[in-house]
């Protein structure tokens, strides 16, 4: 598997596992006291960060050439189509959280929805990705 | 020549070759002229276009 398949499929899974885990947590715990908990985000970003980082750098040590050679017009295509697809699914998500803001949501709600759609899109993104390279492989 | 050795004359991955080889992904012209290039051939001996 080429290097920057393996980075979109980290991609996918990292934010699928951690942040799927985060929101399964909020949904759980429901309305806490004193609204929104920046600790949970906090603890959720850096353990993503972390992750990514590790498993990055084991995939660049496997393919260490394929690493550190740039895009080529094949990846460029592959990353701005799954962008475009992530873009139009980011624009209908925040229309979406716009219109459910309307309804006075309690704030943590709406940061929450907010997350949820940025998550969404870069989930979106990185799926369009690993199945171009699937499709293309 | 192998799909590597093609890949890194024309400065793309061999999965890009692999992919033009199974007509999954169409190449630039500039590309496509680099490989041309690398065969020493007209670019019409080296592709072929096709509506299907």
């Amino acid at each position: 598997m080429p290097f920057r398949e393996k980075s979109a499929w980290i991609s996918l899974l990292s934010m699928s596992g951690i942040y799927g885990y985060y929101f399964w947590s909020v949904m759980h715990a429901g309305p806490q006291p004193g609204g929104f908990h920046f600790g949970g985000l906090l603890e959720t970003i850096i353990a993503l960060v972390v992750v990514q980082v590790v498993l990055t750098i084991a995939a660049a040590i496997v393919t260490p050439k394929e690493a550190k050679a740039p895009r080529d017009e094949r990846e460029k295509l592959i990353d701005l189509k799954a962008t475009r697809i992530a873009y139009s699914g980011l624009a209908t998500s925040v229309a979406l959280a716009c219109f459910f803001g309307a309804f006075d949501p309690p704030i943590v709600f709406n940061t929450n929805a907010l997350l949820f759609v940025l998550v969404t899109a870069e989930v979106l993104r990185s799926s369009c990705q690993v199945i171009q390279y699937r499709r293309s492989a | 020549m192998t799909q590597q050795e093609l890949a890194d004359k024309i400065d793309v991955t061999r999965q890009t070759v692999n992919a033009i080889e199974l007509g999954k992904y169409s190449p630039s012209l500039e590309a496509a002229f680099r490989i041309a290039a690398v065969f020493d051939k007209p670019l019409e001996s080296v592709f072929h276009y096709s509506k299907d």
